[in-house]
């Protein structure tokens, strides 16, 4: 279990991460899902106590990461397939590893094994391909045997089978009880992967919540109507339980009411639709809508930048 | 939730978990640490060179007493001058490889991105640098004892021509040998410390190298007071002290230290930039 109290990381001016809480459950696989530069490898840097938070608390099965007795054997990441030194083989740098826990030489071996690295362990790792380095990565992370997983963007780099492997690797380390939790861009990974999703978007969290509940809530929306008589609509619609919403003035964007009542509707009053469109938002389209003002003010960040004295500020 | 944990922990009762049990001691990561310094090329080269570079100019130095020994300049001081110096005399380029292994030991664990692994498994960090620190000085200490042992040996029939083998049996040989396996070692922590506080290869080298070798030649050429009593405080003038040394003093123009401030002044070199390393390192995101 990961436990985040009003998480904060901030590098100069640059909040990174903006007073996140979150809980992530034992058992079931939690996808942290949000654009690149949302604040996903900052928080799980944190997690792992490589990064120091500016303000607020987290941790791993109660205690601050540093605090474990045995911290790989409590929680394995994969935060960054490149953390390895290139000189170094695959095997040796993780006998490295296993030697501050004096894990047994016969562990090293059988990561190797479950990860798919065999063949490759005796080579320097400055080699590796991208998917090579991650399951060096997925191996380091399972070294300890660890309650707990993170893992940063694990199926990037993997080839299709590779990914198949990560996610039924991830699903049966849930099933035995274990928190898993993994961040990715990637909306279609998640819905694939995940169990529970927590949507962060410019340093904060945008949502949190099962798959299904938290793509409903964004793409349930989705009858969109237009009607010359559409404020008159608009009352029947909120009578009839519908939220309404109204970007113009003979347009309304409806919530909580299918596309076939709204017709419905219409028709006993006699009002003429000139529009009526169910919208079912695809997973991406309910990713592009939850973080699309973050990716947004991002953009806008990045543009009006150079006109902010930052220089005076150091 | 914790009924959430509970139930899974009674689904999921026995994992083969073949880990367990397992548990970090300092004996660990030191053993970690030596493995890291084995397992990479780079230190195998490192220490080649060394042995490479202080046996053949030692080689060389001794090949120079001929001409020494015939130039009436200089051949007084022959005589007053004990072998080891000779058989030492290659100690400062072996300086130069040794403190570049220094520095990388840890500035190579910052570019590669693997000082995020290695804190990962040890999130108290200040083990990590200690267990570096000794597995520097072990492999450092093995290294320049053997460069100087092949020293020894291929200068032996050069220097016997002049009756300047190092007695064995005389307590100023060893205190050359020892001193120069000493200063090499400290030299190494010294660049391992830098290391630490820079945190990048190019800028830990330079300044490692500025301090240890250029430094002292540079400054030779000021003669203002207090230039010459900080040039006397530097690395390699300050070893002067107990390795013989006499152009060194020469060449700072003042006196120089007497051994036992030239062992403290060097051992600071080893110990103060390390200490400031373990305080940032603390501090300091990964």
């Amino acid at each position: 279990m990961i436990e985040a109290h009003q998480l904060t990381k901030r590098y100069g001016d640059t909040t990174a991460v903006d007073d996140i809480s979150f809980t992530i459950e034992p058992g079931s696989v939690t996808g942290f899902l949000g654009p690149n530069g949302a604040g996903k490898s900052t928080t799980m840097r944190m997690i792992m106590g490589l990064d120091r938070p500016t303000s607020g608390t987290v941790t791993v099965n109660g205690k601050a990461y540093a605090r474990h007795r045995a911290p790989l054997r409590e929680v394995g990441a994969l935060l960054d397939a490149k953390a390895v030194h290139t000189g170094r083989s695959a095997r040796s740098h993780l006998r490295t590893m296993a030697a501050t826990h004096n894990i047994p030489a016969a562990r090293v071996d059988e990561v190797i094994e479950m990860t798919g690295l065999a063949t490759v362990a005796r080579k320097r790792v400055g080699g590796f391909s991208l998917g090579m380095g991650q399951r060096l990565g997925i191996a380091s992370a399972m070294l300890g045997d660890p309650r707990t997983l993170i893992l940063d963007e694990p199926v990037n780099g993997l080839d299709p089978e590779g990914v198949q492997w990560v996610r039924r690797l991830v699903r049966s380390l849930a099933d035995e009880g274990r928190t898993v939790f993994l961040s990715s861009h990637l909306m279609s990974e998640m819905a694939q992967t995940a169990d529970q999703l927590l949507v962060i978007g410019r340093g904060r969290i945008i949502a949190a919540g099962p798959v299904q509940q938290v793509i409903d809530s964004v793409s349930a929306a989705a009858v969109r109507v237009r009607s010359p008589r559409a404020t008159e609509l608009a009352a029947l619609l909120e009578a009839d339980g519908a939220a309404v919403t109204s970007s113009a003035p003979s347009a309304l964007e409806l919530r909580g009411i299918d596309a076939e009542r709204v017709g419905e509707l219409a028709c006993a009053h006699g009002i003429a639709l000139h529009e009526l469109s169910p919208r079912s938002a695809s997973l991406e389209e309910a990713y592009m809508a939850l973080t699309q003002d973050a990716v947004e003010y991002r953009s806008d960040v990045t543009a009006t930048a150079p006109t902010a004295p930052k220089g005076e500020d150091r | 939730m914790s009924t959430v944990t509970a139930t899974a922990a009674a689904v999921h009762p026995t994992v083969a978990r073949p880990a367990v049990g397992a548990r970090p001691s300092f004996l660990g990561i030191l053993r970690g640490e030596w493995r890291k310094l084995l397992s990479l090329r780079s230190t195998w080269w490192v220490l080649g060179a060394t042995v490479v570079l202080i046996t053949g100019i030692s080689l060389a130095v001794a090949a120079s007493v001929d001409a020494m020994a015939a130039d009436p300049v200089t051949a007084p001081t022959l005589a007053t001058t004990n072998g080891a110096e000779f058989v030492s005399g290659g100690f400062q380029i072996g300086m130069l490889t040794i403190a570049v292994l220094g520095a990388l030991l840890i500035t190579g664990e910052y570019s590669t991105g693997m000082i995020r692994s290695t804190f990962a498994a040890v999130p108290t960090r200040v083990p990590v640098l200690l267990a570096k620190a000794i597995a520097l000085s072990v492999l450092t200490g093995a290294v320049a004892a053997l460069s100087i042992a092949l020293s020894y040996l291929v200068t032996m029939p050069q220097l016997a021509e002049h009756d300047l083998v190092p007695a064995l049996d005389d307590a100023r040989t060893w205190q050359v040998f020892g001193g120069t396996v000493y200063f090499l070692i400290a030299a190494a922590l010294f660049s391992l410390g830098v290391g630490t506080l820079l945190r990048s290869s190019a800028g830990a080298i330079t300044v490692a190298l500025t301090v240890l070798l250029l430094l002292p030649g540079v400054l030779a050429f000021v003669s203002l007071d207090w230039v010459e009593t900080i040039a006397r405080y530097l690395p390699l003038p300050a070893s002067g002290a107990f390795l013989g040394g006499s152009e060194d003093s020469l060449s700072s123009g003042g006196e120089q230290l007497t051994a036992a401030t030239g062992l403290l002044v060097i051992a600071a070199y080893a110990i103060v930039p390390l200490l400031a390393g373990a305080v940032v390192l603390r501090r300091r995101d990964a």
